[in-house]
């Protein structure tokens, strides 16, 4: 930042003015929404967000087209931020407490997290030999890639709808059972997540040089002891990264599989036996539906708060190198 | 000790380029370095790692007369020097080194190899926090870790600045003593140094073959001869030279001496002599460029310049006297 001349705020210098400037600006948002949530007024707190952060960006780096691409970019940060501000504060904490008492959304919670995780498991144990075929390059790849993208572009209960084709009764496997089993939950989360799990794997392993996999084959290693001390290891960001991306995917599949599993049965190790539930995002609208929006807010303020605690985990897991950020 | 012999072509297709052949033939004796010189787009690095077996080919690769052709690289027990380095980023420099010691059968003390190559301080520390020059000793030292039967170098010394590639290259000199190698270059001073043989690719051909003395003094074609840095000069333009050449006295016998017409000569600027007396021609200066020890001068007489050194540099735009050793004189 302010690499150009004149009126410029030294924010590198240690990273310390820069975490100062942080915690301020946040501290004053927090201040400036709470006051206007309090006085009934949200959309004066929007138009503060947006100058406030023009008026920073000014007072950073003073040139116009920073000052400009700042504000317009606020304008979408409101856009995102908002609703989930609002959405926070307007928790009402008794019904947050109760929900998150109450077995029955446990066992949505649990659920919502375990089948994900089969899912962007499973993205990843075949999705990462089809991302080093596709970095690698062969006859025909554009086939292939257009069928690993096609879940991003279709609607997702036409996808629920594909599977149900594909796997379903009278499909490949008729002798599994797809239609509200968890086999076909997870199979409709993998569905929609794979394509995360199989482009952000390629990529880590395009960024690998050929010359280190050169250089390992010479030394005495064959392909296999390549992949599993050079390029793998190389890659092992990407493919967290990627199996992050198609769990977050999975927990938020509502239209598959609302189609395929709307309901599934499944072992819940809290009960030691089978118990029957729904996954969270179709708990939740199933929620709205009968209990309207003050009930389904709770249920998905605790589905949100999980979510971000596994996400943050992860994160710091995998964030080992000081400069930050997965890849 | 292995005796390396090879004979490949191997087409390459880059999307939106045209195919590219590479159709050459080399031969390295135990203990022999052959440099492979040429120009950039040659093809000098794709038959290197053809050698290695990096790519597909047709025709034979034999060490010491066992065919290695269809070996994988793994299996042909070789070495290989990358321009780029090529380090593994996610290991120490000692695990980098060690990294092909668990495949073959005796290989080096990675520890004392980093020693012997002025490295032995750096075992623990992580590549990207090297030098060019300390990461080309290390890869240096991770091929021969391996003990390879053939060592293979793809313009090693091309990365690093001046006084580290002079330091390397000596070292190199030490090194490639005792194992058969093939060393790719464009650099002719490097292959001068080190080569005991010389082969100049162009277009994927190998366009002449021999010792360093044949190619830098024989040089067959005008190519070959300029790129290893020989003044060329178009004797149709300098009939002053021509008839020097063509005249009676030593040049005479002159085998060189381009049948009396007009062709193409080829002769090396450190054989042509400024004096202040008489030479065998008046030519006019036209540059004077410093070099280390020596000054670069451009040569203008007739329609041609040639390049010559000078120990005392002539002032620009004077006239002065040379001499043309005849029997340095090679047809291209």
């Amino acid at each position: 930042m302010a690499t150009e001349t004149g009126p410029s705020v030294e924010v590198d210098s240690g990273g310390m003015t820069s975490v100062a400037l942080v915690v301020g600006f946040v501290v004053l948002q927090g201040v400036a929404f709470a006051a206007a949530y309090t006085t009934g007024r949200p959309t004066w707190y929007a138009y503060f967000m947006i100058g406030s952060t023009a008026v920073t960006a000014y007072v950073l780096d003073g040139s116009s087209f920073t000052v400009a691409t700042a504000t317009l970019g606020s304008v979408l940060v409101v856009a995102l931020g908002l609703p989930l501000f609002m959405f926070v504060a307007r928790q009402t904490p008794s019904l947050v407490v109760e929900k998150a008492l109450n077995p029955d959304v446990h066992r949505v919670l649990y659920l919502g997290v375990y089948g994900p995780l089969l899912a962007a498991l499973l993205s990843l144990g075949f999705g990462v030999p089809l991302a080093h075929l596709l970095s690698e390059g062969f006859p025909g790849q554009p086939l292939v890639e257009s069928l690993v993208d096609l879940p991003l572009v279709v609607p997702h209960s036409v996808a629920g709808i594909l599977i149900l084709f594909g796997f379903g009764q009278s499909g490949a496997f008729p002798n599994v059972s797809v239609l509200g089993s968890m086999v076909g939950m997870v199979l409709a989360m993998t569905f929609v997540a794979a394509p995360y799990a199989v482009n952000a794997t390629r990529e880590s392993f395009e960024a690998i040089e050929d010359r280190l996999e050169y250089a390992s084959r010479i030394h005495g290693a064959n392909r296999w002891e390549t992949f599993r001390r050079v390029t793998g290891p190389l890659a092992a960001r990407g493919m967290i990264t990627g199996g992050v991306l198609a769990w977050a995917r999975a927990v938020s599949e509502f239209g598959a599989v609302a189609v395929v599993a709307y309901s599934v049965t499944f072992f819940y190790p809290p009960a030691g036996e089978k118990v029957t539930a729904q996954h969270a995002p179709v708990f939740v609208y199933n929620t709205y539906l009968q209990g309207g929006l003050e009930e389904s807010g709770a249920v998905a303020f605790l589905l949100l708060a999980v979510s971000a605690v596994i996400f943050l985990i992860v994160r710091y897991l995998t964030n080992d190198d000081a400069t930050g950020g997965m890849p | 000790m292995t005796h390396l012999s090879a004979e490949l072509t191997s087409t390459f297709t880059a999307e939106g380029a045209e195919p590219f052949t590479v159709d050459a033939a080399l031969e390295a004796g135990d203990e022999e370095t052959v440099v492979i010189l040429g120009p950039s787009g040659s093809g000098k690095t794709l038959l290197l790692e053809t050698l290695a077996g990096f790519h597909g080919h047709e025709g034979t690769v034999t060490a010491d007369s066992e065919d290695i052709t269809d070996r994988k690289p793994e299996d042909r027990d070789f070495g290989f020097v990358f321009q780029d380095y090529a380090l593994f980023p996610h290991m120490t420099v000692r695990e980098n080194v060690e990294y092909g010691a668990r495949y073959r059968d005796s290989p080096r003390d990675a520890d004392e190899l980093l020693a012997e190559l002025g490295v032995g301080h750096l075992t623990d520390r992580s590549p990207p926090t090297l030098s060019g020059g300390e990461k080309q000793r290390v890869a240096l030292a991770r091929a021969l870790a391996v003990r390879p039967e053939v060592l293979l170098l793809d313009e090693p010394l091309a990365a690093l600045d001046v006084p580290t590639r002079q330091s390397l290259r000596d070292d190199l000199v030490d090194v490639l003593a005792d194992v058969t190698s093939v060393y790719v270059t464009h650099n002719r001073t490097t292959a001068r140094a080190i080569a005991d043989r010389i082969i100049v690719m162009a277009d994927g051909r190998v366009v002449q073959r021999g010792t360093p003395e044949a190619v830098f003094e024989r040089p067959k074609s005008s190519m070959v001869a300029k790129f290893t840095g020989s003044n060329v000069v178009d004797l149709s333009s300098a009939p002053e030279l021509k008839s020097l050449l063509n005249g009676s006295g030593p040049g005479a016998e002159n085998p060189a001496r381009p049948n009396g017409t007009s062709g193409q000569v080829a002769i090396r600027p450190e054989a042509i002599r400024l004096q202040d007396g008489d030479g065998d021609l008046r030519a006019t200066v036209q540059r004077v460029v410093r070099e280390d020890a020596t000054n670069r001068v451009t040569l203008a007489f007739d329609d041609v310049t040639v390049e010559a050194f000078a120990d005392h540099p002539p002032s620009v735009g004077s006239d002065v006297s040379v001499t043309f050793p005849r029997d340095r004189f090679h047809p291209c």
